[in-house]
């Protein structure tokens, strides 16, 4: 499984969840690795479950949705409550919203709460963006894709008026994860 | 919204792109410059994509009033000279029917792109199914003959769609991308190639536009405005489109004709993919997004060494019916998953003795790849 | 018809499919008359009808590119073709049912595009093709294959139906005004946008059979006596105008 990551990024309608995984996904593509994107549509899209799902593979991919989920970003309770079980014992990783969500302490898999909302609104005046927050927080972490990469997503698929927020979003979150990876 | 920044007629290189997205990119490729069409779930981002690259490629983009007069605004275009289409879904789909039939008698070259959903009726209007399979083939009146594809990615939402026009060129006939709502929102990496081959209809000056020699030929096809006082008629017609509603012969010809002019050229046509078949006792037989399902599942059984192997069919009509027949010479059983009540499977019933197993799901949801390999194991 | 219009029928047509008494057969020379007037190069004209009486009119006779559809789809194609290629000279001859009932809806949409469309009605007021069953035109009271009593409701006013849709030019004549019916067709011709001509065309056979109108001369005596001009109808009564058919430009 180390050929193929499978990431959910979840949380309720409006945190720009489907952006996420469609930035994820398209860094992806930059980066020239195989992409499969799928996401909650329509009145799910705008509702409570609302999820956004990616698989990055080396190779070809068969079944374009998760299997297993290898990375959960849980920006809701409710998402989190819905998703946390699907996550892979031991190989897997979890990053919640430090100030939305109560993780479970029972689970054999690795948690990590990232102020996202929080930092979004002290220090961007904009909780709108948590989402690029988590975004780089994860790839700092793990680069599963590049940052140069997202960056370009960035770029690609959101308007010029909010660029230069989500860029700056971008950067807070990757200073964020490096603060965690230390 | 991805591409905006973009203004080539066409791409080259890699892109992420949503099975919709990638459609619309290969209509362009293959040079479509016309589209009509009128808004439906889930195949919309088709057309809000074609509005602004036709837009850039100095085409045609026309939203119209219904399903009725988008497939009629793409005939006449086409009949104008364009490489015309349009995209719809389910409710669409049957509103375009009567046009469909009008576009296989007077063989009109245009596309038509169905991202199916959940039905009967409105149904599950955003969620999946592909209950049009059937409807594609016999949906008009009369008997007619039309090219359907089943693309299982984006990256065949684009390549078949491209197919569909050079098709559509070629035999002078409706061809269709029979498409399902997971196909046509996945988004995923797409290829472009340098070189595309792209086909152009036949034009010839002076020559009877209805009617060949053979009895399974396509004639020529000039454009209004040039000069040839062409003369189109949904009724029946000689070879030079006067109406010839009361002769009998000249009906059964241009049937025959319109008919066999696709069937004999089934080889050309039918393209279907194999997958471990060389030992396999047990087959699956698949298509549209359900075939990634049991793409998955046959390769989860082949590791634990049960001898499993798929048939893909990338083209549904003309019916891939030799192929078929072969497939049902070779294995035991043939399972058929679809999200329909068995549509194909019923086809593939008529061309094989062996036992064929029809697995349905209509909920709305796709099949997973663990309810396949569930089946798979209960025939094993 | 006219030797000298016979250039304008394509080569081999010797006769029409029409009733004897159908003004659709009329009209059939009159348009062709406005063409040759004007001197218009056929090569360029496309002729797109639905299905009917009315829609053979053009197909398979005029000598240009013919288009002969679905029923009700004519303005459809239409506007496909000319979207395409905006060279072409594109007119839409079709029948009252065609247009107003199964193809009302493209109608008020062409019409509210205003794109450069030449429609002709030919209204009979009748599903003439079909068996004369009654249809969005027919007047009420009517006797027709489904109204045997009479028909119960009201019909459409097709001009200010179209002109309230968006058309830009509106007009309606008679078969038996023919001067200037010809006048208007010449009109739409040479003009740019959506322009509608309605134009009266008896129907023995289908409508005057049924409404002791039975002879063809009977219907044409109708019409000539009920058609008045704009200026004619403003002194009249009400009493007297319900009879009555306005004919005339409303919008030009
Ligand atoms: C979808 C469809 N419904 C019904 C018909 C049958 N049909 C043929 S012609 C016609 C009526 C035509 O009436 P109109 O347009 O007024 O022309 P007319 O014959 O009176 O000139 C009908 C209902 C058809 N051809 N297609
Ligand atoms: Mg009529």
């Amino acid at each position: 499984m180390t050929q193929t990551q499978q990431i959910r990024v979840s949380g309720f309608g409006g945190q720009g969840v489907v952006l996420a995984g469609l930035l994820l996904g398209q860094a992806g593509a930059i980066d020239g690795k195989y992409v499969s994107g799928s996401n909650s549509y329509g009145a799910q899209a705008r509702g409570s479950g609302c999820k956004s799902e990616i698989v990055l593979s080396e190779s070809p991919v068969d079944f374009p949705h998760l299997i297993g989920v290898d990375i959960l970003i849980a920006m809701s309770q409710g998402a989190y409550d819905l998703y946390h079980g699907e996550v892979r014992e031991d190989s897997g990783l979890i990053l919640y919203d430090q100030d939305l969500v109560v993780p479970k302490e029972s689970l054999k898999v690795k948690q990590i709460g990232i102020p996202a909302t929080h930092l979004a609104i002290k220090r961007l005046k904009n909780k709108q963006v948590a989402n690029i927050v988590f975004l780089g927080a994860l790839i700092e972490m793990t680069r599963i894709v590049s940052p140069k990469a997202l960056q370009k997503a960035i770029s690609m698929h959101v308007t010029e008026r909010f660029r230069p927020l989500n860029l700056k979003a971008f950067k807070l979150g990757i200073d964020v994860g490096r603060e965690i990876h230390g | 919204m991805p591409l905006k920044s973009l203004q080539s007629s066409f791409l080259k290189g890699t892109f992420y792109l949503s099975g919709n997205e990638a459609s619309a990119e290969g209509a362009i490729a293959a040079g479509c410059r016309f589209y009509a069409g009128y808004p439906i779930t889930p195949s919309s981002e088709l057309m809000e994509r074609m509005a602004f690259r036709l837009r850039e490629v100095g085409g045609v983009f026309i939203q119209m009033e219904d399903e009725i007069a988008s497939i009629c605004a793409v005939i006449g275009a086409s009949w104008a000279g364009a490489k015309a289409m349009t995209a719809t879904s389910g409710p669409g789909f049957s509103l375009m029917q009567e046009a469909i039939g009008y576009a296989a008698f007077t063989e009109t070259p245009c596309v038509i792109v169905d991202v199916q959903r959940a039905g009967p009726c409105t149904g599950q209007a955003t969620r999946v199914g592909s209950g049009d399979m059937m409807q594609v083939k016999w949906g008009s009146h009369g008997d007619y003959q039309i090219i359907a594809f089943s693309p299982w990615s984006s990256q065949e939402m684009y390549d078949f769609t491209i197919k569909a026009f050079n098709l559509s060129e070629k035999y002078r006939v409706p061809a269709f991308v029979m498409a399902d709502e997971a196909v046509g929102h996945l988004r995923e990496t797409v290829r472009i190639p340098e070189k595309i081959e792209i086909w152009n209809r036949k034009k010839q000056k002076g020559i009877p536009p209805f009617g060949t020699e053979e009895a399974d030929g396509v004639p020529p096809m000039p454009s209004f405005g040039e000069g040839e006082r062409l003369l189109v008629t949904g009724s029946t017609h000689d070879a030079l489109g006067y109406r010839k509603t009361d002769d009998p012969e000249v009906h059964s010809k241009l049937v025959q004709r319109i008919n066999l002019k696709i069937l004999n050229h089934r080889k050309e046509i039918v393209e279907t993919e194999e997958y471990f078949l060389e030992d396999a006792e047990v087959a699956i037989l698949s298509y549209g997004f359900t075939a990634r399902s049991s793409l998955y599942a046959v390769k989860g059984l082949r590791k634990e060494g049960r001898r499993v192997g798929m048939m893909r069919l990338k083209t549904i009509w003309p019916f891939p019916d030799e192929k078929v027949s072969e497939l049902g010479k070779k294995v035991r059983k043939i399972l058929v998953p679809e999200m329909n009540l068995g549509q194909v499977a019923g086809e593939v019933k008529k061309y094989v003795t062996c036992e064929v197993i029809s697995f349905n799901q209509t909920n709305g949801e796709i099949i997973r790849p663990e309810k396949i390999k569930e089946e798979l194991r209960k025939i094993l | 018809m006219v030797r000298a219009l016979e250039k304008y029928i394509r080569p081999g047509i010797k006769t029409t499919p029409f009733c004897p008494g159908c003004g659709h057969g009329i009209l059939m020379g009159l348009i062709l008359r406005a063409i040759d007037e004007l001197q218009m190069d056929m090569k360029k004209m496309l002729f797109v009808s639905g299905i009917g009486c009315a829609a053979w009119i053009p197909s398979p006779h005029y000598n240009g590119d013919t288009l002969h559809t679905l029923h009700g789809r004519a303005l459809a194609f239409a506007t496909g073709a000319k979207l395409f290629n905006p060279e072409l000279c594109v007119m839409v001859i079709s029948g009252d049912g065609d247009l107003s009932s199964i193809g009302g809806n493209h109608l008020i949409h062409a019409a509210r595009r205003n794109l450069d469309l030449k429609v002709i009605c030919a209204n009979n007021m009748i599903y003439g093709m079909t068996g004369g069953q009654v249809a969005s035109t027919t007047p009420k009271g009517t006797k027709t294959s489904t109204t045997d009593e009479g028909n119960p409701y009201p019909p459409f006013d097709l001009c200010r139906l179209v002109k309230a849709a968006g058309a830009t030019y509106v007009a309606r004549y008679s078969v038996t005004q023919p001067v200037a019916l010809v006048r208007a067709i010449k009109r739409i011709l040479l003009r740019e946008g959506f322009s509608f001509i309605e134009v009266l065309s008896p129907c023995p056979t289908q409508y005057g059979r049924r409404n002791r109108l039975d002879r063809p001369e009977d219907l044409i005596r109708d019409l000539i006596r009920r058609c008045v001009t704009e200026e004619e109808a403003e002194g009249m009564t009400d009493e007297e105008l319900a009879e009555k058919i306005i004919t005339g430009e409303f919008l030009a």
